[in-house]
């Protein structure tokens, strides 16, 4: 099942399994519902005069008058002073395998609720998730839902972790900051998904309370970022190298896009660039285009274009290299890099078999690294 | 191109004591500048050129700004009498804008009935956005269902400011108030994403006449209200072109600023280049040697 299909298909499902919360993907079809907008002041800020302000959560430093919204729709100039709207208010909640997030080392065969509220800090033609990263918040549907609340649903639901994911939680991060705290305290684990337009400061203080961050690197020319993504390359780079120093477990993800980043040159490239600065440990995901947004014009990516990534990839070096959105292929699976035996089998989000003890290869013993407990 | 006709009304007493624009004065500005503009003193012959008698006519207003700084109902409300007493149906005249919190922060009473003048917002139940995404040019954006389905065609009936990020809002911006997504358009001064919202057929294929209220014009540290940088210019600016529309209200923003000792805009880097964008594509003339300024004061 793909993705898009999953998800709608939870939603359908009605409640979230044993939380009793609604299992919910906000849909255009809710756009004139009546807006239930938070009004928490946001962090990251800086006040100047004539009631304007100057956001420094991410790298666009957007500067508003009274009134007036950053990029990405969800922080409001309130008279000089500035709010986040999305602030316990939900858009979307699903249990998903962790292995969807994509996330491969880390808790395999767990769940994790997944979490969501409108908006995005970049505009990427090729957005998956469109319907609620592009919109503003009170144009979908959602409900509240309290730090508190969605730590304590995550424990009953019996999911390991919670991922802020399929949007920006960038742009929710207060929202996130205060959850991850709380599901910290029982003993849930945190885990990101995220474009990497964060500055360093905020991206300090959130890697201080999550296990895990997933970046997806869209490309890796400013070129691209500038047509396809509207942001900056310099910044993402610049998390994926903090999230390398921190305690917080990396996994990147590449979604490679026919004829618009699928130079294997620049694949080659950015795989030296990853074994260089930031090790070969880290896992690197390839994964398949589907057209949507506003790249409709292409065909979903030719599976070889992916295996050609992938071994250009292994060929820099990099010890787990994998396929994304391609179930059943043997790229998805975790194979350990000294002897070559499969360490975690995967069909689609789906555990066939793990040999890892203690974090290590059953067959040789190699450590394999990642947060396995 | 042929030169693009400006036309400016004012009006020395359009205030009323309470500082509300009189409605009687404002009407004779509305009815002066059609006048000016179509060539035609008579009043239904004026709207005539302009609409068909069944069109449903969607007057686009800007209320971010809140009572101080919006379109004004007290222009919006007698711009729809004075249409509907030449020509057009009551209720087929649709004032509206994003939010109907908008417009009542504005000061506008909103009514959604079948009869009379309607003023409401997209987020009002039954009506929001389209679902499928208009892709054109660079930009990509869901357009409000008023300006899409409900209305034939299409009146800016914007309020002049200078704008932190364009340069100046007037009536090309006003259109960033049908989209879902006008804060993915302010990257680069909103070049060229002014043009190119304008440009997209939702808007293009039904716009008939930029109107500009600028009885008050902020004329610094916009968009936002700030009483110290707003003149009481009483002026209405009336065009059949789009862009030359702005750029003369461009032009009134550089006196103001001027008169005040401020720097012009592209002296701070934000000149609205997207003017000479609109003018590249096709929209309507940029340069003021291009366009032919009318003025005229009514009593």
């Amino acid at each position: 099942m793909k993705r898009r299909s999953f998800i709608r298909g939870a939603a359908g499902a009605g409640l979230v399994i044993g939380t009793g919360l609604p299992s919910v993907r906000a849909g255009l079809a809710a756009f004139g519902a009546k807006p239930n907008l938070s009004r928490v002041e946001a962090r990251y800020y800086d006040k100047l005069p004539d009631r304007e302000v100057e956001c420094r959560l991410c790298p666009r430093l957007c500067r508003l008058g009274d009134k007036e919204r950053g990029y990405c729709g969800v922080r409001e100039n309130m008279g000089g002073t500035y709010y986040t709207l999305v602030y316990g208010k939900a858009c979307s909640l699903n249990v998903d395998p962790v292995e969807k997030k994509p996330f491969f080392h880390v808790l395999p065969g767990t769940s994790a609720l997944s979490l969501a509220t409108a908006g995005c800090n970049v505009n990427c033609k090729f957005c998956q998730n469109w319907e609620i990263s592009q919109v503003r918040p009170e144009q979908i549907d959602h409900f509240d839902l309290s730090p508190d609340s969605a730590a304590a649903q995550a424990q009953t639901a019996a999911c390991s972790s919670i991922a802020y994911t399929y949007t920006e939680p960038t742009v929710f991060f207060e929202y996130m900051y205060d959850t991850a705290i709380r599901a910290k305290r029982r003993g849930v684990r945190n885990l990101v998904v995220t474009g990497g337009h964060i500055n360093p400061i905020p991206l300090a203080d959130l890697l201080a309370v999550v296990d895990a961050v997933k970046v997806d690197l869209k490309g890796f020319s400013q070129e691209f970022y500038s047509e396809y993504v509207r942001g900056e390359l310099k910044p993402v780079l610049e998390t994926i190298r903090a999230v390398a120093r921190s305690k917080a477990w990396l996994e990147v993800v590449y979604l490679v896009i026919p004829t618009l980043n699928d130079r294997m040159d620049l694949i080659r490239e950015m795989a030296k660039w990853i074994r260089n600065e930031v090790g070969d440990q880290v896992p690197v995901h390839f994964s398949r285009f589907q057209p949507m947004y506003l790249v409709k014009n292409l065909p979903p990516t030719p599976i070889s274009t992916l295996e050609a990534a992938r071994e250009t990839a292994l060929e820099e070096g990099l010890r787990f290299v994998y396929l994304g959105n391609v179930p059943g292929h043997e790229g998805g699976n975790t194979f350990c890099p000294k002897c070559g035996k499969v360490v975690v089998q995967r069909v689609g989000y789906r555990i066939e078999t793990i040999r890892l003890k203690a974090g290590r290869c059953d067959t040789c013993g190699t450590p394999i690294p990642g947060v396995w407990t | 191109m042929a030169a693009a006709r400006v036309v400016i009304v004012k009006a020395g007493n359009v205030w009323t004591s309470t500082g509300a624009a009189d409605p009687g004065v404002v009407t004779r500005m509305f009815s002066r500048g059609f006048a000016l503009l179509s060539g035609e003193k008579d009043g239904p012959r004026a709207v005539s050129s302009l609409f068909r008698p069944d069109d449903r006519v969607g007057i686009k207003v800007n209320t971010i700004g809140g009572r101080a700084l919006s379109t004004r109902p007290d222009v919006a409300l007698p711009l729809a009498s004075w249409l509907s007493r030449n020509g057009l149906q009551g209720k087929n005249l649709f004032i509206w804008d994003r939010t109907t919190r908008e417009l009542r922060d504005a000061g506008y009473a909103t009514s959604a009935g079948r009869s009379g003048i309607k003023v409401f917002g997209t987020d009002t139940d039954g009506v929001g956005y389209e679902t499928g995404l208009v892709s054109h040019l660079s930009v990509g954006s869901l357009f409000s269902k008023i300006q899409t389905e409900f209305v034939t065609a299409s009146v800016s009936l914007a309020i002049l400011k200078d704008h932190g990020l364009a340069g100046v809002t007037a009536g090309l911006k006003n259109y960033f108030g049908a989209i879902h997504n006008p804060n993915k358009y302010h990257d680069f001064h909103c070049n060229p994403f002014v043009a190119e919202v304008f440009d997209a057929p939702p808007v293009k294929g039904k716009h008939k006449v930029s109107i500009i209220d600028a009885l008050v014009v902020q004329y610094h540290k916009g968009p936002s209200y700030h009483a110290r940088w707003a003149a009481q210019y009483g002026g209405l600016i009336f065009s059949l072109d789009p862009v030359a529309a702005d750029s003369v209200g461009w032009s009134i923003i550089e006196r103001l600023r001027a008169d005040a000792g401020l720097p012009t805009l592209k002296e701070e880097g934000r000149e609205p280049s997207y003017l000479a964008t609109a003018e590249k594509m096709g929209l309507g003339r940029a340069g003021l040697g291009s366009i032919e300024t009318v003025e005229e004061t009514v009593l």
